[in-house]
This record gives structure tokens, C-alpha cells and sequence, in this order.
């Protein structure tokens, strides 16, 4: 078992193509680690690099205190599960297992028992004589774990290994991987383009963007204390409200205004950071479970409401997401924003500035219908419009 | 008219077309056969016997036993196997760097493949006798192989590359995270997997090898080492008899191996054939 380190790492193509950029990080030893970001972020390139599939342009990276830029993946002892499995379709689960030890020229016993004992882990002893193309696509992905597993080694490096795989099957497989590791303990390297994903199974969740790593947290800490604009939409689902309001300071209350709408500001948090941004403009973010039907919530003193039109309901059985617009102007638009709604299809052409709000599934909400939101105060969000980094 | 009837008159024209085409390519196969089956009198009778009723099968005696037939579908037999042997070694390591390595001037390097693709072996015929005759090479078949090698390698090695491009380069990779070297990943993994198009690929290269007649024309005048596409030409009618019946059946003998293999591996072919073509 070990950490990874990874120190101003820098990956280019050609001879302008920056695939990563300055990339530090370190992982704990036994720590499950995420990268997670939109397509062509650069987090499948990082990995590579430290697989040894990928030069690195510079920087260093360090496996087990061990520097690895110029050793072959073969004595990095890492283990990969790639996208499409890449299993070896001519031989039988049995020799796709066996197969690293074979080319190492483990003993034949050691073999076998380490073959058997990853097919017991994963559930997969019956299929040890089938051939990949007589499994199904779970069967795939299990056999393609084990075949990582068998290999004990310091580093499991994963990429994206169930994007292939139907929804159902997803949400289990992600426990399974989840419950391996907490079995084994390896440290774990694993990289999707699904926020869910990242956030229901990491230690620490890494987010890039551009080949620039934009935070490292936990789940939760990402959650609640997004770095920027870009994590703040990209982590969530569905994504953040982001509107651009003015503060304004009454009394002894920072308050921000947009519309009619008045949030003031809790006062525990760091005013005088704030001083700079009095009446001029910031970028609010609101996450959708952030906002409630009115009607449904108890005590409203203190309260911020936000008078809305939805567009659309849409009921999921535990929860409804009310699709609603802003006054022309308000609804804040940046290249971070355009880029998360690229990549989860909100907002697609034609369909305007929609912000969401997710309601308890009691709420009496009909589109077109007025509907009073109370806001959540206490959870939300400010961001410099210039730069995107989170102020508040 | 209708669409159905539209669509009916489509397909009529279609099967017509059908028909006009093979009976353009199997008229040919046809009347040999029926040659080799016509008695002297019957080879220019008029109008002309499209299928005698009485079939001469003493044609196709007298071709084994008169004539070194025997000899030369066992030296057609020997060429075509070291020239598929010579191929693969050269085309399939070749295939395998095309598409798995990037290197300088790659693109330009495989137009020059299938440009010399093109270039038929009677253009070059006369060149390659006098470096033949230079190097020695002439009655030998180590030379005719690398000739008739050099003939099929750019088809080989394009359509084994399109073969080798389907199979994703995720399995390379997996193989070397496994601790391969590039060679084993090469030969424990990808040669297995790409079996199928590498047999396809022999078979292709023994069909246009066995009817291969320009180049062993010019490099071999030593009839122990005639292919039977050379050998047929002795057989060839001239002022003292017509042998025109037993030219035929001694054709149909030489092709009948090549009719044979294709018609029981016809589904093989074409699968491998087109399955590159749907991946891309």
C-alpha cells in the first residue's frame, strides 16, 4: 500500500495542446481519491501519467516515495480497470486473472490461489471457464476488478469503469467498489465524469477543469465550500442557481438584493471580506434543495422569499423539481456556467435561463401557477463576477 | 403505378442485373468445363454444343496421366504455401506498427503502400527479369516468392492493419500494466485475437498467389519448376494436334483448388472482410 504524489505534473501534446497543467496532489496511502470533471478535462491524461501509459512533459510523480516518471507501468506496481474492460477475449476468466502473475512467473500454486480468492471476493467462481464473450456487462466489469485485484498491488488506478453500464447496475457496482476497498485498504485512484459518482464513493474528491485542478476536498467540504463558480455547478445535482444580485449594506446587515427579493446575510461568516463588494455586484448561488415551498415551511421569520412562475414541474416520487425564470438580467451567465450546462444538457438551446428548485413532493405546485419560495439563508453562496472564486 | 409496383419493377431490374453480371464472370468457367468434356469433333461443331451428352471424362485421364499435371499443382502448392509464410512474417509486424506506433512520415508511408498497390506485375515484369538475372535469382524459387511476396504484400498488410485497428489499444495496454513487454502484449494477446483476420489475410494471398501467371512466366524456364498457371500453357493445341479439350480439363483441374477452398471458407472470408469495414 501507498501514496501518490504528484508534483507540478504537466502534460502537452504537440506543441500547444495542454492537457494537464501544473497538476499537485497527494494522496494518502489507502485513500480513495476521485477525479472527476467534464470530458477533455484532463483526468483520464493525469492517470495515465501515473499509470506510465502517458509521458510527462514535466513534473514529477511519486508512488510509494518512489519517483516514477521514467519506470514503465510494469514495475510501478499499479493495477488498472479501464473504460471498456479490455479483457483478453481469447482466454477464459481463469487465464484473464492469472494472466499478470503468469507473466511474472508467480508460482503456479500462488496462481491459483490468488485467482480463487478474488473470484470468491467478487462472486465470479462459476464463471471462471467462461470466455468474456458469454458474460454479461457486470460479469465484465467484475472480472475486469478481479483481474486488478489478483496483482496486490500498491496503486488501483480506475478509468471511468462503469460509464458502460446501465444505471441499475452503476449504483450497485459503485457500492461493490466502494466495499472492496474498504476490504483491501489499496489506495485507489479512480476517475469519472459523473459528480454522483464522485461524491458517494470518495475520500477526497479532486475536480478539474481545463487541465487545472480546481479543488481538492472531501464530499462534503466540496459541497459546502465550493472554491468557485465552476465546482460550486459542477458539484450538485441539479446544479446551482447562480444570480446575479448587488449587495447592500442596511444597518448593520449585509444584504443581497435581486429582484424583490432581500437574503440577508448570516452574520457569523466573514464580513470583512466583504467590504470591497458593498454596492456593487456578486454573483449569488442558491442550490436547488436550498429553496422550499413556503407554504410547507413552519417559521418564516427571517426568511428570504423569492416569488416565482414554474415552468415546469417535474415529480420524481420523494421530491419535485420546479423549473422557474428570472426577470430578464438576472439570471447570471459565465463560460464556467455555460460549460456545466454543456456538459449536463441544462439549458440547452432554446429552453432559456431556468434556474431549479427542488420542493418536498407535498408541495401543491402547478406550472404556471405563483408559488412563494423561502430560501434557505444560512446556504448560500457568493462569487466575485469577475473572477468566479467563492467570497462567501 | 403504385409503389408496390414500383418497388417490384426495382427488384426485377435488380435480380436482372444480378443475373447479366454472374453469367458474365461463370460463362467463362462454364464453357471450360464443357470443353473439357467435348470429344475433338465436338470442339468447333456448329452451331456450337453447349453441354455434350455424352461427357468425355477420359479428357481428365489422360491430362494426369500425360501430362506433368501431378508436378505442377504440387509446385503451385509449394510456392503459394512459402509465399503465404513470407508474407505473414513480413505484412503482420508490419500491419502491427502501422497501427499501433506513431512515427514521422507514417501517413505518407501508407499511401506509398497502396500506391504500389497499384502497380501492376506486367509493368514491372521487365525490370525485375534483369535484377533477377543480376542477383541470380532466375529457376530459384526463393526468388520467385519474394516476387510474388512483393506482389500481395501492400493488400496484405492494409487490410491486416484495418484488422489490427479494430481491436481497441485498451488491450495493449491492459497487457503492459500486467507487466507484457511490447513483444509478449504483441504475441500473447493481439496475434491470438487477430487470428481470424491473419488466417483470412493467408487465404486471400494463397488465392491471388495460386493464379499468379506474369512473374513465374518471366523468372522460371525450367519446366520441373512450372506453377500449374505456367505449366497450362504447354498444354496449348498447335500444328500438330488439337488439344484444346484437354487444356480445358487440365484448367479446370488447376482452379479447382482455388473454387474449393473459396466456396467452403466463402462466409469466413467475407465476414472478416466486411467485419473491418462496419468497425472501421
Amino acid at each position: 500500500m501507498a501514496g501518490v504524489v504528484m508534483e507540478e505534473v504537466t502534460k502537452v501534446y504537440g506543441e500547444d495542446v495542454v492537457a494537464v497543467r501544473d497538476m499537485s496532489l497527494d494522496i494518502q496511502d489507502g485513500e480513495f481519491a476521485v477525479f472527476v470533471g467534464p470530458s477533455g478535462c484532463g483526468k483520464s491524461t493525469a492517470l495515465r501519467m501515473i499509470a506510465g501509459l502517458e509521458d510527462i512533459t514535466s513534473g514529477k510523480v511519486y508512488i510509494d516515495n518512489r519517483l516514477v516518471n521514467d519506470l514503465p507501468p510494469r514495475d510501478r506496481d499499479i493495477a488498472m480497470v479501464f473504460q471498456n474492460y479490455a479483457l483478453y477475449p481469447h482466454m477464459n476468466v481463469r487465464d484473464n486473472l492469472g494472466f499478470a502473475l503468469k507473466i511474472r512467473k508467480v508460482d503456479r500454486s500462488e496462481i491459483k490461489r490468488r485467482v480463487e480468492e478474488a473470484a470468491r471476493l467478487l462472486s465470479i467462481e462459476e464463471l471462471l471457464d467462461r470466455k468474456p464473450k458469454a458474460l454479461s456487462g457486470g460479469q465484465r466489469q467484475r472480472v475486469a476488478l478481479g483481474r486488478a485485484i489478483v496483482r496486490e498491488p500498491n496503486v488501483f488506478l480506475m478509468d471511468e469503469p462503469l460509464s458502460n453500464l446501465d444505471a441499475k447496475l452503476r449504483v450497485h457496482m459503485r457500492t461493490e467498489i466502494r466495499k472492496l476497498h474498504n476490504r483491501t485498504g489499496t489506495t485507489n485512484i479512480y476517475v469519472t465524469h459523473d459528480q454522483t459518482e464522485a461524491m458517494t464513493m470518495a475520500d477526497r474528491v479532486v475536480v478539474l477543469r481545463e487541465g487545472i485542478v480546481q479543488q481538492v476536498a472531501s464530499p462534503q467540504e466540496m459541497y459546502e465550500r465550493p472554491t468557485n463558480v465552476f465546482v460550486a455547478g459542477f458539484i450538485g445535482s441539479p446544479a446551482m442557481n447562480f444570480i446575479r444580485a448587488r449587495m447592500e449594506k442596511h444597518n448593520r446587515s449585509l444584504d443581497i438584493v435581486f429582484g424583490d427579493t432581500t437574503i440577508p446575510l448570516p452574520r457569523e461568516r466573514h464580513w470583512k471580506e466583504l467590504d470591497g463588494y458593498v454596492n456593487g455586484e456578486v454573483m449569488l448561488g442558491i442550490r436547488p434543495e436550498h429553496m422550499q415551498d413556503a407554504r410547507l415551511v413552519e417559521n418564516m421569520q427571517g426568511s428570504a422569499t423569492l416569488d416565482v412562475k414554474p415552468q415546469v414541474v417535474e415529480s420524481v416520487g420523494h421530491e419535485k423539481y420546479l423549473y422557474f425564470e428570472l426577470p430578464e438580467g438576472l439570471t447570471a451567465r459565465t463560460r464556467s456556467i455555460e460549460e456545466i450546462e454543456a456538459d449536463t444538457g441544462r439549458n440547452e438551446e432554446g429552453s432559456g435561463d431556468m434556474l431549479v428548485a427542488r420542493v418536498s413532493p407535498e408541495a401543491k405546485v402547478r406550472e404556471s401557477e405563483e408559488v412563494k419560495l423561502v430560501v434557505d439563508t444560512g446556504k448560500v453562496h457568493l462569487f466575485d463576477l469577475e473572477t468566479e472564486k467563492a467570497i462567501f | 403505378m403504385g409503389k408496390a409496383g414500383k418497388e417490384r419493377l426495382i427488384k426485377a431490374g435488380l435480380y436482372l442485373a444480378y443475373a447479366v453480371v454472374t453469367l458474365f464472370f461463370l460463362f467463362p468457367i462454364f464453357w471450360v468445363l464443357s470443353t473439357s468434356l467435348k470429344s475433338v469433333p465436338q470442339l468447333f461443331a456448329t452451331p456450337p454444343i453447349w453441354f455434350p451428352l455424352d461427357p468425355r471424362f477420359e479428357n481428365y485421364a489422360y491430362v494426369f496421366t500425360n501430362t506433368p499435371i501431378v508436378r505442377y499443382l504440387f509446385n503451385s502448392a509449394l510456392i503459394v504455401l512459402l509465399t503465404v509464410v513470407f508474407t505473414l512474417l513480413v505484412s503482420v509486424p508490419a500491419a502491427y506498427g502501422f497501427s499501433r506506433y506513431t512515427f514521422r512520415y507514417k501517413k505518407p508511408t501508407l499511401m506509398m503502400v497502396l500506391v504500389f498497390q497499384m502497380i501492376s506485375p506486367v509493368v514491372i515484369s521487365i525490370p525485375l527479369y534483369r535484377m533477377f538475372v543480376e542477383l541470380g535469382l532466375l529457376n530459384n524459387y526463393a526468388g520467385l516468392v519474394v516476387a510474388y511476396s512483393a506482389v500481395v504484400l501492400p493488400f496484405t498488410t492494409w487490410f491486416l492493419k484495418g484488422y489490427f485497428d479494430t481491436i481497441p489499444y485498451e488491450m495493449d495496454e491492459a497487457a503492459i500494466v500486467d507487466g507484457a513487454s511490447r513483444w509478449q502484449a504483441f504475441w500473447r494477446i493481439l496475434l491470438p485475437v487477430c487470428a481470424p483476420g491473419i488466417a483470412t489475410a493467408a487465404i486471400l494471398v494463397a488465392i491471388l498467389s495460386w493464379s499468379q501467371f506474369v512473374i513465374p512466366f518471366i523468372l522460371l524456364d525450367d519446366a520441373a519448376l512450372y506453377p500449374v498457371s505456367i505449366g497450362l500453357v504447354n498444354l496449348q493445341s498447335n500444328a500438330d494436334a488439337i488439344t484444346l479439350h484437354y487444356l480445358s480439363a487440365a484448367s479446370i483441374v488447376a482452379i479447382a483448388p482455388v473454387i474449393g477452398v473459396f466456396v467452403l471458407l466463402q462466409r469466413y472470408i467475407v465476414n472478416a472482410l466486411t467485419s473491418g469495414a462496419v468497425k472501421g
